[in-house]
């Protein structure tokens, strides 16, 4: 189970890093996304396998029964919140660029103007 | 009681950023409500630097988030290097409000600059005092979203055009920090910087671990703009007007040299453990060239802000070479413990002194119409105090005794060349000269020449800078006094030093007594389970 999560996030890392190395700005921010995506998927990994298990409620269990490791869960749903800040951000940013510099392309917008 | 003083660093620029927030268009209190947070905020630091230092810098501060006890809940620490640098950032981010409420264009000043400078202060603040690896994250994510937008806010066509590769990188950056984090929670089962330096001083960490924390080296290396993943500043600090600017260069990297010296002089700085053997040699190389390089990159400039922006990564090698130091393989414990106070020291010395020069660029800017030193001159006799403040700004960055350069510079070289590095010392010895140079050339081609610029083409359209002069003036008396005075500030940093390099108090101050450091050199304990969390015990891995 943890060896199928960790291709998962391989793949899902190749992907956003090829993304990243498009040639247009929307290209880049959905390679920005897939990482933060993959990185949520890192932290879910550092809980361990969750098969058998039980879930981390009280009054669930007696003491000597194993638990999923609840941490994890609660640094990703901050990841989470963040990445959907950040995804607002650059969409916003896009959409302005685009405004003012009438091009994506990451080779004209590196042209100086002066 | 003077601990329930440190969740105030973190509320009151909040709370100024939200009540800002709310006069958004209202110019004139969002500057007064400003100015006023910005006041106490510098009362409750230097409240707090009082009180830590008060017995020679061993006071550490504790404060526990909801009274849950650590490590599991999370720790708000206040030692001496958060209380040194918590006091100068209050006093950075005072003199920079004060030059951009009298400079910053009427577009730029519109609704959200204020909301947005106190959240990055906010930001700042907050990962200075956090004693977890995890908000550290929240707090860097809520800095850099304050920066990005600062960034661009009121911004030309120009400037639009580069934004998006300062986010871009900082983003991947951050994506690889968080998912360092969950690695290495996932091999020690804790996240809490206390239980970490715990943890790497008995050699509990296990050895797979090694790779997630040399991988927080690139993650916070890029915040800090050390060699090799430096490319992003000279492209977007240039862009940004002078105030931000200064905010930006004062404060954005130190707090990534901030972060390297907790993390690897005090967190991972075993110096008989893996990490500190495989980072060590990193840091050294990289601070050298960062030194180096980044002095021959400035020198070739011939636009203030470039040049200054490009001192950054030159200055930030010094602060890096300091750290390298102080991860300490092979190095004694009162080298080391100088090496960092040397870096610490730095490290304040350059969040005022770069500042303040920033802001004198722009006072430049304002006068003779532009920043190309090939196009203006004589600013000398139109603002004699200018010169003055920016002669003495400009000379404490090149090193000249006796302004903080010189001191700064003087203890990381000759603990260098006690512990042998050569070659660094070279490197460090020739940058200070090529720095020297390139704050001559801005002297003598701004200053000193025959004049020319829009002060000599209108001469009788003086423009308003009360309120910038008074604000780099600050930040000029600032730097004075820690050139005048540096053994105090230098007893402070030593004593800061201290409590990183035998980190035992810390950790003793966060965990409780009964969790303490066990002398060094560290005892290899095999196949250690590092916590009392439940294990894993299924054969899943």
């Amino acid at each position: 189970m943890i060896l199928l999560t960790c291709i998962m996030i391989g793949v899902i890392f190749a992907a956003s890093l090829y993304l990243m190395l498009g040639g247009e700005l929307k290209e880049i921010c959905m390679g920005v996304f897939l990482l933060g995506h993959g990185a949520n998927l890192a932290i879910l990994a550092a809980s361990r396998s969750p098969i058998g298990k039980l879930p981390p409620v009280l009054g669930l269990s007696d003491a000597s029964a194993e638990l999923v490791d609840p941490l994890p869960q609660a640094l990703i749903l901050t990841a989470i919140v963040i990445g959907f800040a950040v995804q607002a951000f650059l969409l916003t940013l896009l959409v302005v660029t685009w405004r003012r510099a009438r091009t994506l392309d990451v080779r004209e917008l590196a042209v100086e103007e002066h | 009681m003077l601990q329930h003083l440190i969740i105030l660093t973190i509320v009151i620029p909040m709370a100024a950023g939200l009540v800002a927030l709310l006069f958004t268009g209202w110019r004139s209190a969002q500057r007064g409500i400003g100015l006023g947070a910005l006041v106490l905020n510098a009362a409750a630091t230097l409240a707090i630097a009082a009180g830590v230092f008060c017995d020679g810098g061993a006071a550490i501060l504790v404060s526990q988030m909801g009274n849950w006890p650590a490590p599991f809940g999370i720790s708000i620490v206040v030692d001496g290097l958060s209380a040194i640098m918590l006091a100068v950032c209050s006093v950075v981010t005072l003199g920079v409000f004060i030059y951009c409420i009298g400079q910053l264009p009427g577009n730029q000043q519109g609704g959200f600059f204020h909301p947005l400078y106190h959240l990055l202060v906010m930001g700042v603040q907050w990962s200075f005092v956090t004693g977890d690896l995890f908000n550290l994250f929240v707090a860097f994510e809520i800095m850099l979203m304050a920066s990005y937008a600062l960034l661009v806010v009121g911004t030309s066509t120009q400037q639009m055009r580069q934004a998006y590769k300062y986010v871009i990188l900082n983003l991947f950056a951050s994506m690889m920090f968080v998912t360092c984090c969950g690695l290495i929670y996932g091999h020690t089962g804790t996240l809490n910087m206390a239980d970490l330096t715990r943890m790497s001083h008995a050699g509990l960490l296990p050895s797979a671990s090694t790779p997630a924390f040399v991988m927080l080296l690139f993650a916070f290396g890029l915040k800090t703009a050390i060699f090799p993943v430096w490319f992003w500043l000279p492209d977007t600090y240039p862009t940004v007007h002078a105030g931000i600017g200064a905010l930006f260069s004062g404060l954005l990297t130190k707090v990534g040299a901030y972060v390297l010296v907790r993390t690897f002089v005090m967190i991972l700085g075993n110096p008989d453990g893996p990490i500190a053997s495989a980072v060590q040699p990193l840091i050294l190389a990289s601070a050298g060239v960062t030194m180096f390089l980044g002095v021959l990159g400035a020198v070739s400039m011939h636009s203030i802000r470039r040049i200054l922006s490009i001192h950054i990564i030159s200055q930030v090698g010094y602060m890096i070479l300091g750290v390298g130091l102080g991860v300490g393989v092979g190095i004694a414990t009162e080298s080391r413990e100088l090496a960092v106070a040397g870096a610490i020291f730095f490290i304040i010395h350059n969040m005022v002194v770069k500042s303040a020069l920033f802001l004198c660029g722009g006072l430049m800017q304002r006068h003779a119409g532009s920043d190309d030193l090939e196009q203006i001159g004589g600013l000398l006799s139109r603002a004699p105090l200018l010169g003055l403040l920016f002669f003495i700004a400009a000379m404490s960055l090149a090193g000249l005794p006796p302004l903080s350069g010189f001191f700064g510079k003087f203890l990381l070289i000759r603990e260098t060349l006690a512990t042998g590095h050569w070659t660094l010392a070279t490197l460090a010895l020739a940058t200070s000269l090529l720095t020297l140079l390139s704050m001559l050339k801005i002297w003598s081609y701004g200053f000193w020449s025959p004049p020319r610029g829009l002060h000599v083409e209108e001469p009788q359209k003086r423009p308003r800078t009360a309120l910038g002069m008074a604000g780099a003036a600050l930040l000029v008396c600032v730097a004075l006094s820690m050139g005048l005075g540096a053994s105090v500030y230098f007893r402070g940093c030593l004593g800061a030093a201290r409590t990183l390099v035998t980190p035992d108090a810390y950790v003793q101050a966060v965990l409780g007594p009964a969790r303490s450091v066990p002398p060094l050199p560290a005892v290899a304990v095999a196949d250690a389970r590092p916590h009392d969390l439940q294990s894993d015990k299924s054969g899943e891995r």
